[in-house]
């Protein structure tokens, strides 16, 4: 993303016809929606994609121990099921196949452009095109176009002073380094949220010796984790009825867990309970358990799931450091009680950078307005999909549209569904812009931040799912049956729409 | 002192920071302990270490307490930097060969109590009453203390390290009164005498009893190494000057307590306090050392080597 100056070789440019549709993202997002649209019969759709690899956050995340927190059941689409799941909780390397199979049972490489960096998009108001311009200069124009980057697809470092002075190695969790030998190395995990607590068990078995640095620790809650038996693929491939009743299951209890995670509830007290629980039970040493309770509401911050985390750092070769940490030097690690650590690697766990701006190119609208400036004092969006001034645009997982309870896929589907409504309305209607209205997305914002306030997120933690200010532009505060239901409905009168002159 | 900005005070801690590394432990200097200075100075810095990690535990409940997020954060900078201050002096006591071996000087039966209270209870204190008796320890043990060390030990890289931690010291000492007059902020006759409840708490009553002896006991140890007890007392007057030079501060109701507390400790002619409570040193000693618990696990994450 930093070769926009120079000025590419006209021959390059706009070197496809407009297509109807233009995706950026080959992710879960991206290569869903170009499923719906087939299936709707819109298949003139190109897919930018920046790396060489379809299956984004599951291609970008291969670290060791690399698994999804939702069951795999309901972390997948319900319009393709996989009977073969090997186990409850599936790895990333069996997503990511998961994702490939998705490739080749809709036929979807014809739409992919790999390679693709995109460095900003602009609705070009001339054509009523919109224009996705690469970092090698290409332009890509569609009447429609669907943001599918993923919120959380570049890897954020800590702000400690010094990290470029690090003379070791260095590794991000979603960027593993394949080829490093860990053994017999003193590696630090910086971090303990839901990537740390996969690595770390995992890590700790290769090392010789591994420190944690905990900045602020998490509610941990045990993960029941089992292997799929061969009688129930059997079952799920001859009967898909019974794969999708179970679904139905997984999702009403996650849909249950709303209960405790997202608002204030007795449950959230059981949920608090269960937490404890299972901290007393894997943590004997009472000082260790001081060092891991968590102090602030559960749910305020992502709940992490495991059943190997805590007895992976209570292993001969493993420390938890809580000390807050000032300096990172060219041998290792300074905290503030004075002790230089030193290490061979060390592995961010640190997450990504969540763009308050929401994008991380340019999405320039109407007259020219900037995404970035309009959502400089937080994002938002109508239905978390759309955005007014910039017509004909979709955003996959746009403001507001974050789960803390359920599946992220249930709530893709929804906004897939959405999306392909409004696209169809734009290609069958032959309609020049559909352009939400201001007010339509203003009363939507006021009501969800009404709704935010009183919530777990929004009771005084600091997260990622919060700007610096304190405010929420990442989540949905309520069920996602709810979310489901304002998807469902297609208002038209709340959108401006122009039909092709 | 004027009323600290504890936002900027938080910036200004995290800016300031220090390692071990930071300062050469053998370098030129060690030859300056006297022969005669050497067995009282290796107690005394047992002592002042000890002290210095009680503190750091003290802290650590404070953080888990504290109301507002800026004092959270700050009072876990202020924990680990304790921990650094025991961990300086270790390294000072392995310079000096203070150290048989690489193990942790034993602490005295009332600093062992006053750890296992800590362990069991500090967690569990109001916030309010570990922020007036922290000030306390800080200013008439550390204070002293440290004074007293610079004054009679010539080496300069002792100089050094307490130039740094006396830094680190005069920070906490300013939020804590800070905080102690935020504390007394505004209240009500009522809200004092809620302030003032958890005294009858049996667990609180249990902490007076481990602290009272170890302030005697400090004392005493101090006095052996020829401390003149009027610079401790010097200092513990100290904390009645500062905490008490607002309204604010002398309307918490545990600034109080403690001042007058530290009024008894200084007054020897007041037989009422000290018998008893000297008694209670004594009593304690003959604790044998097999029957005290096991120490708690955050005592081992003391260390001397400036790199792990």
């Amino acid at each position: 993303m930093t070769d926009t100056k120079s000025s590419p070789a006209p021959s390059k440019l706009e070197k496809e016809n407009p297509a109807s549709v233009i995706i950026i993202g080959a992710g879960f997002a991206g290569l869903g929606m170009a499923i719906r649209l087939q299936q709707a019969g819109v298949t003139d759709i190109v897919i930018l994609e920046r790396a060489n690899d379809v299956g984004g956050t599951w291609r970008d995340n291969q670290y060791p121990g690399a698994a999804c927190d939702i069951p795999s059941n309901l972390y997948s689409y319900s319009f393709a099921p996989n009977p073969d799941w090997s186990r409850s909780f599936s790895g990333s390397g069996e997503i990511l196949d998961y994702i490939h199979h998705l490739m080749k049972e809709f036929q979807l490489q014809r739409y992919v452009r790999c390679g693709k960096n995109v460095v900003d998009v602009i609705f070009d108001e001339k054509s009523a095109l919109w224009k996705a311009t690469t970092s090698e200069g290409e332009v890509f124009t569609g009447r429609a176009a669907v943001m599918a980057q993923g919120p959380l697809s570049n890897a954020g470092f800590p702000d400690i002073d010094g990290i470029e002075d690090f003379k070791g190695h260095k590794i991000h969790s979603a960027r593993w380094d394949h080829d490093y030998d860990f053994r017999g190395k003193k590696v630090a995990v910086i971090g303990t949220g839901a990537s740390a607590i996969q690595i770390i068990p995992e890590l700790v078995k290769e090392v010789d010796h591994l420190t944690v640095f905990q900045r602020t620790p998490g509610w941990v809650m045990p993960r029941p984790d089992f292997e799929t038996p061969d009688w129930n693929k059997k079952l799920f491939r001859k009967m898909p009825a019974a794969q999708a009743a179970l679904r139905q299951v997984l999702f009403l209890a996650h849909e249950s867990m709303a209960l405790a995670v997202i608002w204030s509830s007795p449950l959230t007290r059981l949920a608090e309970r269960l937490g404890r629980w299972h901290l007393r039970n894997q943590v004997k040493d009472k000082w260790l358990r001081r060092q891991l309770s968590p102090s602030y509401r559960i749910g305020c911050k992502r709940v992490l799931v495991s059943n190997e985390y805590y007895p992976a750092l209570q292993r001969k070769n493993c420390k938890l450091i809580t000390w807050p940490m000032y300096k990172i030097s060219h041998k290792g690690i300074r905290t503030v009680e004075g002790v230089e650590h030193q290490f061979d690697c060390i592995v961010f766990a640190t997450g990504f950078e969540v763009s308050n701006a929401g994008t991380p190119f340019p999405v320039k609208g109407l007259g020219g307005r900037l995404l970035d400036d309009e959502w400089s004092g937080g994002a938002q969006a109508y239905k978390s999909i759309n955005v007014a001034g910039y017509p004909n645009l979709f955003f996959m997982f746009g403001p507001n549209s974050g789960p803390g309870h359920n599946s992220a896929l249930v709530y893709m589907e929804s906004q897939l569904d959405y999306a392909v409504k409004g696209i169809k309305k734009i290609l069958d209607g032959d309609l020049r812009t559909l352009d939400v209205k201001p007010k339509a997305q203003t009363q939507h914002n006021n009501a969800i931040q009404k709704r935010l306030a009183k919530t777990n997120w929004n009771s005084g933690c600091m997260s990622w799912y919060l700007t610096a200010d304190g405010f929420n532009a990442t989540m949905y505060p309520g069920f996602a049956t709810q979310y489901a239901n304002q998807m469902k409905t297609f208002e038209e009168d709340d959108y401006m729409v122009v039909p092709a002159a | 002192m004027a009323k600290i900005d504890l936002d900027k005070m938080l910036e200004k801690v995290k800016a300031t920071q220090w390692s071990l590394a930071d300062i050469d432990w053998d370098a030129p200097g060690a030859e300056l302990i006297t022969y005669e200075q050497w067995p009282k100075l290796k107690d005394f810095m047992a002592d002042l270490m000890w002290i210095e990690h009680v503190g750091a535990r003290a802290f650590a409940a404070m953080s888990r307490k504290a109301p507002t997020e800026t004092l959270r954060q700050m009072y876990s900078y202020f924990h680990a930097e304790e921990q650094r201050h025991a961990n300086a002096e270790m390294a000072l006591m392995k310079r000096w060969g203070m150290l048989e071996g690489d193990v942790i000087p034993e602490p005295n039966v009332n600093l062992r109590l006053v750890i296992e209270w800590l362990d069991r209870y500090a967690d569990d204190m109001p916030f309010y009453i570990l922020g007036a008796v922290i000030p306390m320890l800080e200013i008439a043990l550390d204070g002293a203390l440290c004074t007293f060390l610079l004054e009679t030990v010539a080496d300069p890289v002792c100089h050094q390290a307490f130039e740094r931690i006396n830094d680190d010291e005069s920070r906490h000492l300013g939020v804590g009164f800070t905080v102690m007059e935020m504390q007394g902020h505004n209240k009500t006759t009522i809200g004092i005498i809620k302030m003032i409840a958890p005294i009858v708490d049996p667990r609180l009553l249990l902490g007076i009893a481990s602290y009272v002896p170890l302030l005697n006991k400090m004392r005493d140890n101090i006095m052996d190494m020829g401390l003149p007890e009027e610079k401790l007392y010097a200092a513990m007057r100290k904390f009645e000057k500062i905490g008490g030079r607002t309204a604010d501060g002398r309307r918490n109701p545990w600034y109080q307590i403690i001042q007058t507390h530290g009024k008894f400790v200084v007054n020897r002619s007041n037989r009422f306090y000290h018998a008893p409570v000297d008694a209670a040193v004594k009593l304690t000693g003959l604790i044998p050392r097999r029957m005290l618990p096991a120490v708690p696990s955050w005592v081992k994450e003391l260390t001397w080597q400036p790199t792990a």
